[in-house]
């Protein structure tokens, strides 16, 4: 019976004081990124129904799915993803807010991912969403926020991927593969897999010009000259319209002064069901995977009834913290800085002075030890606080330093005024 | 400058790899020594190098826990990890089959119960599963695949075959080829842009090495 009880299942874990003051920490600094570009935060429910998430495309399998049954027998889930909902919400009780929307959110979402490497069943992402417009300053301006929240995080160290999933489109469209061969096609280039594309490439009767470009993809990374190596192909009218996307794009990061951060990669294939433009991720040391990815996904919207383009990202809150840690970019604490004990006759004052510490910005505690000052002594040496103040009565103070170990006496107005 | 991390297969690929690393200037001395330290260090290149188990290797890379491995295909295809596949380093060369009682030949749909016995669950579903569209019942093994359609224990079986004796002494033939198989070079996803440039070197030279070798 309750053999389980003091455990928590595999891929969900308690966070304790230090992690958990740090990560709200972090996530209040994302949020101000947020806010002070302008996305409003939203918050969906964490139950949603299955249908939200269940699409043709099959963008989130199902089996990476937490389902349940609600009371009529229809199946819920845990939110696998948050753009899903908000674009659930565009669709329907924002249709006729201010467009463009900028939507903001920070919260849990839930999968069935295999562990390791910061990744976990319950995870927390950070994003934003522009919904209703479809040009390069929108993608540009979604960049600069991820850019901009990266760094109210910390890390300094960072790169932001760029691609353009219509470029590889137009080109399959142009060597004229089917579906499935394609699909097998982008399968090959997401993994750099040189040989296994040569092999599907010959098997397949494409213009010479065409093969070249085609082995030269998984290598199609790095600074702006990539789009000026492709330019020399003969590519179709879809090709040349998403790299000229993308370089508009980047000339907008360019003027924000961003160029710095980032970099293009056409050879990015990933989830092309799901995304219908530019795409991003976001890459930095010590941790195996992205930190953050994005990209613009037009078709999405319409699936909850209105058609509206739309574009945003998302960052693994715990990814970054990962990162930070492995970096040995310092945390901040939770602290107390004061610890104030006193008499029965002493109280009255002694809580006047409380509130006016914290009035000043202090962290002040209120000893409940029952006036014990020796267990009170022990405790706060224990959890590191600053100093104690001892209340005498209601005029005399004696203050402990337990940094120093001075104690020295004061009188009340001495105190408050410092 | 930061350590590259390189994870190798323990077994067969260990000595190829170490060869072929060694060739391109990288001090693989502690490597070869008798020591038992786990972790390996080419100070002058900033390189680390560890070996492991190669069924974990595409694992520690995924997890960038190392940014490049050195594993064979068959490993590669059996984890599907999501990882760089950059280059074929040609040794090791085998092929994933299935295998079966020669009476089996081009009748392998007509089965309707088909149990097939092999070290690779994965590789064995997705041939039958996706490619054939014929269902299949896994029998996970560790080793002597060959045994199991001799004993009654599966119809058919998926595995390594090099040289093909063990199956003729056994009166096994094979029926299809799923995939060629040999070492391959893997690289983590963010260690690829991270550190493109000292990985990309590490690639070139190793291609340089290979097609040296091909026209000798």
């Amino acid at each position: 019976m309750a053999e389980w009880k003091i455990y928590t299942p595999e891929g969900v874990q308690d966070i304790l004081q230090n992690e958990c003051f740090f990560k709200k920490n972090l996530e209040d600094r994302i949020r101000k990124v947020f806010r002070s570009s302008g996305y409003y935060e939203v918050e969906t429910p964490i139950v949603e129904f299955y249908d939200v998430f269940s699409t043709e495309e099959n963008i989130i399998p199902q089996e990476t799915m937490f389902k349940f049954f609600d009371q009529q027998g229809r199946i819920l889930v845990l939110r696998p993803d948050i753009t899903i909902p908000i674009a659930r919400v565009a669709a329907t009780k924002l249709k006729d807010a201010a467009y463009p929307l900028r939507i903001s959110y920070i919260g849990n979402a839930f999968k069935y991912n295999e562990l390791g490497g910061g990744k976990q069943k319950e995870f927390t992402q950070a994003g934003v969403e522009i919904i209703g417009v479809n040009t390069p300053e929108a993608d540009a301006g979604v960049i600069a926020t991820a850019i901009d929240a990266v760094k109210a995080t910390g890390l300094e160290n960072f790169q932001i991927d760029i691609g353009q999933v219509e470029f590889f489109k137009g080109l399959m469209e142009e060597t004229g593969l089917s579906a499935e061969e394609t699909e097998k096609m982008r399968v090959l280039i997401d993994r750099k897999d040189f040989l296994g594309i040569e092999e599907l490439v010959k098997e397949h009767n494409i213009r010479d010009d065409l093969k070249e470009l085609i082995l030269d993809l998984p290598k199609l990374f790095g600074s702006t000259d990539v789009i000026d190596r492709v330019e020399k192909y003969p590519i179709n009218e879809r090709s040349i319209k998403a790299l000229n996307n993308l370089r508009s794009i980047i000339n907008i990061l360019d003027d924000y002064g961003l160029s710095k951060y980032v970099s293009v990669d056409l050879g990015m294939v990933q989830s092309l069901n799901y995304y219908s433009g530019t795409i991003f991720r976001g890459f930095t040391y010590g941790v195996g995977f992205p930190i953050l990815s994005g990209g613009r996904y037009d078709r999405l919207v319409e699936k909850f009834g209105k058609s509206s383009p739309a574009t945003g990202f998302s960052m693994g809150i715990n990814m970054v913290m990962m990162a930070l840690d492995r970096q040995k970019i310092e945390f901040e604490k939770p602290r107390v800085d004061t610890l104030v004990c006193c008499s029965e006759e002493g109280r009255k004052t002694a809580f006047r002075i409380c509130e006016t510490l914290r009035k000043q910005g202090l962290v002040v505690e209120m000893d409940i030890n029952g006036g014990d000052f020796e267990a009170a002594r022990n405790y706060a040496g224990l959890k590191g606080i600053g100093g104690i103040l001892k209340v005498l009565d209601d005029e005399n103070i004696e203050v402990h330093n337990l940094e120093k170990g001075e104690v020295s006496k004061v009188t009340i107005s001495e105190l408050l005024k410092a | 400058m930061r350590y590259l991390t390189i994870a190798l297969s323990k077994g067969r690929l260990t000595d190829m790899s170490v060869e072929l690393f060694e060739a391109i200037g990288i001090d693989c001395t502690e490597l070869k020594s008798s020591s038992r330290k786990l972790i390996l260090t080419d100070e002058k290149n900033k390189i680390k190098f560890f070996l492991a188990k190669p069924s974990d290797v595409p694992t520690y890379v995924e997890y960038g826990a190392a940014d490049i491995g050195i594993v064979g295909k068959d490993t590669l295809l059996e984890e599907g990890r999501h990882l760089y596949e950059v280059l074929n380093l040609g040794f090791a060369a085998c092929r994933m089959v299935v295998a079966g009682p020669a009476e089996l030949m081009g009748k392998l749909d007509q089965l309707t119960n088909k149990r097939v016995a092999t070290k690779y669950p994965r590789i064995a579903r997705e041939y039958f599963e996706h490619k054939r569209k014929e269902s299949i019942e896994v029998i996970k093994l560790n080793g002597s695949i060959e045994l199991a359609p001799l004993v009654g224990l599966s119809e058919v079986i998926v595995d390594l075959v090099e040289s093909g004796r063990t199956l003729k002494e056994n009166g096994l033939v094979v029926l299809d080829t799923i995939a060629d198989i040999s070492a391959r070079m893997v690289v983590n996803r963010v260690s690829m842009k991270m550190e493109s440039e000292r990985i990309n070197s590490i690639i070139e030279k190793l291609r340089k090495e290979l097609e040296k070798r091909c026209e000798a």
